[in-house]
């Protein structure tokens, strides 16, 4: 019972989680808020989304 | 009780600082202190949710998770709520003032990654703090941080004007002065 206790809570807090996400995604930007960029000199850890490489383009990148 | 509060505030901010004592919250403190507007806009924002969390994770652990038997739940329940608090307070703030967004909103999601935010909440527990000391505890945390962040930020300011030599540049000369930073702070060991 406990442990299907926990997994009704664990999906419910995933469930929470899907829908403030897409809510959040859904609600429009301010205006002049289109581009904001963390001013990052980035460290080496790329898969941070805020590494100024993700924001290179192709040909800057070749 | 007042001075046991004080004490454990001074703690937080200066002798057991989450930066140069714990070495948490290393990857915002080494990315976003190059300005100093940038660092107190981070600041303020680490301030505000750990705040939120730490309540928010209380409350579910005291009154959902121990009636329920679901302890050991604690640190992938306190990960989704900070996650989701995050989600929450940056619609909240983009629907409500765009200027705070414009300041705030795009360090936001950098928390939800920041391990200072799900040590304050796992450490409110462990330690078996009541209300008062967990509300004390977690504005002090991050007031810590704050604190550093923005002296450090000022530092590099100034550093960037400065002749640096070649090796020394960029996060060389950047970790160097939080070590210098992290030995003057361990002086404040002596206060309480």
């Amino acid at each position: 019972m406990k442990y299907i206790l926990a997994i009704l809570f664990f999906g419910a807090m995933v469930g929470i989680y899907i829908f403030l996400y897409l809510m959040n995604k859904k609600t429009p930007l301010p205006e002049g808020c289109e581009d904001l960029k963390v001013d990052c000199s980035g460290c080496h850890d790329f898969g941070c989304t805020n590494h100024p490489a993700h924001h290179l383009k192709k040909e800057e990148l070749q | 009780m007042i001075a046991e509060l004080a004490t454990l505030l001074v703690t937080c901010v200066l002798i057991n600082n989450v930066i140069l004592n714990q070495f948490l919250g290393m990857c915002p403190f080494m990315g976003v202190s190059k300005k100093t507007s940038s660092a107190v806009g981070m600041g303020i924002a680490v301030v505000f949710v750990i705040v939120v969390a730490s309540i928010v994770t209380y409350g579910l652990y005291y009154l959902v998770l121990v009636p329920l038997g679901l302890e050991f739940m604690d640190l992938i329940t306190f990960i989704l709520v900070i996650a989701s608090l995050v989600q929450l307070t940056e619609m909240f703030i983009k629907k409500t003032s765009p200027s705070l967004y414009k300041s705030l909103g795009v360090y936001l999601p950098l928390i939800t990654t920041n391990c200072v935010v799900l040590n304050v909440c796992l450490a409110n527990i462990s330690n078996g703090f009541d209300f008062i000391h967990m509300l004390v505890y977690s504005v002090g945390t991050p007031l810590g941080f704050a604190l550093v962040l923005y002296i450090f930020s000022t530092i590099r300011e100034r550093l960037e004007l400065s002749e640096v030599p070649s090796a020394f540049k960029g996060n060389s000369i950047a970790l160097i002065v939080a070590a210098i930073m992290a030995l003057a702070f361990s002086g404040f060991a002596g206060l309480v």
